[in-house]
């Protein structure tokens, strides 16, 4: 089987797809921190804000806390399986993973239909553009990490480029890392 | 940057099934961020402010470094990954630092961010509120830098104020009130921070001292085109002549 070069290639003594995963997050802690450093700068600077924060529901934002590290957990056991070169195994935790991507998304689309409907726009005020903002873009990212990991998961199965699931794992666990930020910044500070 | 071969990552190229190096109890350090997850949203319900920092934010830093060095197996990477990471923070902290005396403060020595004064305020306003009221609240973030010579920058957070109908009450409290003082009395909240202090039309020396066409140029054109305070907005792109009209009208009320 032809592999692609990234695959083989080691120049910088780690896997070539490794690399470019890292220096992919090392872009995103650019986008996602200035979004965060923006929200924090403000929200010091307006202690108003607290009270648009103390509406958002924490059980639900700590139900999707559950729900993520639930999901990074049984990512980094599909890297465990394809480390071991079980890819079945493997893309079966990647299935679960991307149940898991999925309910977080349904509690998500629950929580924002509810705020949505009782008048918490993005234009409502500062927090609520914020909360929109960095919600619905590490909701891209949780999107985008599900249909990754299908198509990982898929090859997994029939054993092939089992590297891939550690990449992709790499880049879930960010996304995860991400929430474990947000969810005291827009829930449980008041 | 040094690099210790012992810490880093397997020299295999390909996949890495072979190497016995990531042997972590993943289990245990799930159970660990869960316990910690229920920790973080407990302490917070205490009501202690250090206590929700420490429980809800250094528990974060904590959770976050589990799931880096366990799940993503950082601390087996080679160190110029880190270094690349830890650049990206650099960045975002001299980012942070860097607006954060413009955006946090809300005066200075020779200007005052009226937007951002009334929005605190003001506060939250429950949803369903009236538009106009939402719409004003979109202006926060900007910094007024009041130098007298800025009309477009003041204009662009409360356009959106008299989209609705024009009321000189109204747009007095939106835009003079924060330094001149609900009734007039140049005591607003902005009044503070400023040298000259407003002026106060409670006063009969302020009203031997104007003419309608002064008070109405002040308005328009801002402090200094009158001689007097740099820190006086000019709200001329802001409002028609017809509503400054109505605007002096309004503030010839509180006259003594």
């Amino acid at each position: 089987m032809q592999k692609p070069i990234a695959t083989t290639r080691s120049a910088s003594g780690i896997p070539t797809g490794r690399l470019a995963i890292w220096w992919l997050l090392a872009s995103e802690i650019v986008i996602f921190g200035g979004l965060l450093a923006c929200y924090l700068l403000f929200r010091l600077g307006h202690p108003e804000w607290a009270d648009a924060a103390a509406v958002t529901n924490t059980a639900i934002g700590a139900t999707n806390t559950f729900v993520l590290l639930t999901s990074s957990f049984t990512a980094v056991l599909a890297h465990q399986a394809a480390e071991r070169g079980d890819g079945k195994k493997a893309a079966r935790f990647l299935v679960f993973t991307i149940i898991g991507a999925c309910l977080f998304l349904g509690i998500k689309s629950y929580e924002w239909w509810y705020e949505i409907s009782h008048g918490y726009t993005i234009t409502s005020n500062g927090f609520w553009s914020f909360y929109y903002t960095a919600a619905g873009l590490h909701a891209a990212h949780v999107i985008a990490g599900a249909i990754a990991m299908g198509f990982v998961a898929k090859d997994a199965a029939q054993g092939k480029e089992l590297q891939r699931v550690e990449l992709v794992g790499i880049y879930w666990h960010f996304v995860d890392v991400v929430w474990i930020f947000l969810f005291p910044l827009l829930y449980i500070a008041k | 940057m040094t690099e210790h071969i012992d810490q880093t990552a397997p020299h295999d190229a390909g996949e890495h099934h072979d190497d016995g190096h990531h042997d972590v109890n993943y289990a245990k350090i799930y159970v660990a961020l869960l316990v910690l997850l229920v920790i973080s949203i407990l302490g917070p319900e205490l009501g202690i402010t250090w206590v929700t920092l420490i429980t809800a934010f250094g528990i974060a830093l904590v959770k976050a470094t589990m799931v880096i060095n366990n799940f993503m197996h950082l601390k087996w990477e080679k160190n110029f990954i880190k270094w690349a990471l830890v650049v990206s923070l650099l960045f975002v902290a001299l980012f942070f630092f860097g607006v954060a005396p413009d955006v946090m403060k809300h005066d200075g020595l020779r200007w005052v961010n009226d937007a951002a004064i009334a929005s605190v305020e003001r506060g939250i306003e429950p949803p369903h509120g009236e538009e106009g009221e939402h719409a004003a609240e979109d202006g926060e973030g900007e910094d007024h830098a009041e130098e007298g010579d800025d009309t477009t920058v003041e204009g662009e957070g409360a356009t959106e104020t008299v989209a609705a109908a024009f009321s000189a009450p109204d747009a007095y409290s939106a835009t003079c009130a924060t330094c001149h003082g609900p009734n007039g009395g140049g005591d607003g909240p902005g009044a503070a921070a400023l040298d000259p202090q407003p002026a106060s039309f409670a006063t009969t020396e302020f009203w031997d001292g104007v003419t309608r066409e002064s008070m109405v140029n002040v308005i328009q054109n801002g402090g200094a085109a009158e001689g007097l305070s740099a820190a006086m907005p000019a709200w001329g792109a802001l409002y028609s002549d017809d509503e400054i009209q109505q605007i002096v009208d309004y503030v010839e009320t509180f006259q003594p």
